[in-house]
């Protein structure tokens, strides 16, 4: 409840910091320690303080896992804030605008880590992507920046269509809009359709609506050219805080009734799982801009997320989390350098180790830990997740574990492309000038990025304090 | 049987409850069409060239419709329909006030004061200014 109350009341005192003042720093200062209450509050929900007691009707329901995912969501807007802040103040002119938009997509992503009814889960998601269609399109100026806005807005729109189809059939069938499925006896529509395909349609749709939410295969085609148009800034809060939560969401939805989807859901979610991996780690291949390639990798990280889908079990949902800190952790730091950058492809970071050891030191450590070497975060992130479907299905699953490896594999060309170039190629990159606070946060997380991966229990035992 | 009589039958209804529906369709349609034909068939008539030529709100068209519009009219409309939903929501409180008591006054008075700080904030960012 707090997360909810403040992240709403933190977008509010952004929109009136805008008209007070125009000072780009004070805002962003505003902005960081508006985000440090918000963190605070969340923190002190786990020891029941609230700052409201609010009679929710059970629509939501908050527990140790949901204000977790909080906590991170919170944690990796903070340094998202502290290293890109400055770069959203150049977007445009409406500098506290930005920041009270990425408010309001906290204030979505709080009510969908608690949603514990289709209505909310509606309104979340719906608070989540409207602000996001706005940000796309930030750059107004950019003929690409409004294309991608549009695209965004007419597909959103279109999935959240097939989000309410879906719910509508839920609550057909049920005659109610819990998550949990309760066999009615109140609704005539069920009891005349024996509620036999309302159920099932209903959820496919929903599915449907957040694969397209998490763009997985075969729903992804908005993807790379919403994240290549958007202001560079924005996409990379897109690609991670925004696209993280809609798994938490998928967990909460279908934690219980995944088996109501009917026995095809046995070759759906496989289905989806293998197609996200092939579609987004081929085509990352081939992609000549790092901005690209980084759309097309989320994608494929979007797969390894899937699993647990697959699995349902409780190391998935250990997995979710630290995959979570993982890849937010990484891309934000990457996309942070990419900003820097004048040239976005590949030949624009030749030669960046001579010129800037320290930033292509930590951009390293980020791209090992988004392909899954050892030693980094992201090891055990896809650890976790394919240990999560062996520990569920058993031998059944080994194919699937087998083909997701494989196609970790092919990630780790595309992403060494970038650290080729960086150290073993000669050129000289055009970067803009860093200050120093910036390059030590960078170096911090990196080594947070190690510590993680070489304890990740610690990231999960906050879970079970 | 179908499901739709059977939900009809369950609250003691059947087709033959919408007759006198369906009648006054048929009666609304046949009015207004034979209105039409009459003043067609018997009122005077003068055609010349003027009356023959399109026109919004009485002003002769000209040009094409799809040229740019200042955006400060999309503005005002967009912002009325905001602000003009607020009211819809005032007509089920005053439905419920005395079941509501103080919580559901509470609740309102928060959401009248989030629009109101809404309203705050679009003439402070000069929405409604009309004069550049």
């Amino acid at each position: 409840m707090n997360a909810i109350i403040l992240s709403a009341l933190g977008g509010i005192v952004m929109m009136f910091t805008g008209i007070f003042t125009q000072n780009k720093i004070v805002i962003k200062n505003i902005a960081i320690i508006t985000l440090l209450l918000l963190l605070i509050g969340n923190l002190l929900h786990f020891y029941g303080i609230y700052m409201l007691h609010v009679d929710v009707k059970d629509m939501l329901q908050f527990n140790n896992f949901g204000l977790f995912f909080n906590t991170i969501a919170f944690t990796s807007t903070l340094i998202y804030f502290l290293l890109s802040g400055t770069d959203i103040t150049k977007v445009g002119i409406n500098v506290a605008e930005y920041f009270a938009l990425i408010f309001f997509v906290l204030c979505g992503v709080s009510i969908l880590t608690s949603f514990h009814n289709l209505l909310m889960l509606f309104l979340g998601i719906e608070i989540l992507s409207i602000p996001l269609y706005i940000l796309t399109g930030a750059d107004k100026k950019n003929l690409k920046s409004n294309e991608a806005a549009l695209k965004y807005f007419l597909m959103g729109s279109f999935s959240t269509g097939i989000l309410l189809m879906g719910i509508a059939l839920l609550y057909g069938a049920s005659g109610n809009f819990s998550i949990e499925s309760v066999p009615s006896t109140t609704s005539k529509v069920a009891e005349m359709a024996n509620s036999s395909i309302l159920t099932p349609l209903g959820l496919l749709f929903v599915f449907v609506a957040l694969l397209f939410k998490v763009s997985a295969a075969p729903f992804h085609f908005w993807v790379p050219d919403v994240y290549d148009g958007a202001p560079s800034v924005f996409t990379s809060f897109m690609a991670t805080i925004a696209k993280a939560v809609g798994f938490i969401a998928f967990i909460f939805l279908f934690e219980s009734r995944i088996a109501e989807l009917g026995p095809s859901s046995r070759i759906i979610i496989p289905f989806v799982i293998i197609l996200t991996l092939l579609i987004g780690n081929i085509t990352a291949v081939f992609q000549q801009s790092v901005k690209r390639m980084l759309a097309y990798s989320s994608i494929a990280q979007a797969g390894f997320m899937l699993f647990v889908l697959y699995s349902n079990n409780d190391i998935s949902s250990e997995g979710i989390l630290l995959y979570s800190v993982a890849y937010s952790f990484a891309t934000i730091g990457i996309f942070a350098i990419l900003i820097k950058m004048k040239d976005y492809t590949f030949e624009g970071y030749n030669g960046l180790a001579k010129k800037e050891p320290l930033i292509a030191a930590a951009n390293t450590i980020f791209l090992l830990s988004l392909a899954g070497i050892p030693l980094t975060a992201g090891f055990f992130a896809k650890y976790y997740m394919l240990l999560s479907a062996i520990k569920a299905n058993g031998q059944n699953a080994l194919w699937l574990v087998i083909v997701a490896v494989l196609f970790a594999a092919v990630s780790v060309y595309y992403y060494f492309r970038v650290i080729q170039a960086m150290y073993f190629k000669e050129g000289n990159p055009e970067i803009a000038t860093t200050n120093t606070s910036f390059k030590v946060i960078l170096l911090a997380l990196a080594a947070i990025i190690i510590f993680i991966g070489l304890f990740p229990t610690v990231v999960l035992n906050f879970l079970y304090f | 049987m179908h499901w739709l009589l059977l939900a009809s039958d369950a609250t003691n209804n059947s087709a033959y409850s919408y007759f006198p529906i369906g009648i006054q369709l048929i009666f609304a349609a046949g009015f207004v069409a034979f209105m039409i034909a009459l003043s067609q068939w018997v009122g005077p008539k003068r055609k010349t060239n003027d009356k023959l030529q399109n026109f919004t709100s009485g002003i002769a068209s000209h040009g094409d419709a799809r040229q740019p519009m200042a955006i400060k009219y999309f503005l005002v409309a967009i912002l009325f329909v905001l602000f003009d939903v607020e009211v819809i929501f005032f007509y089920p409180y005053a439905v419920n006030f005395r079941e509501l008591g103080w919580a559901g006054f509470g609740a309102v008075v928060m959401f009248v004061s989030f629009f109101l700080l809404g309203f705050i904030y679009i003439i402070k960012k000069g929405a409604l200014k009309w004069e550049d």
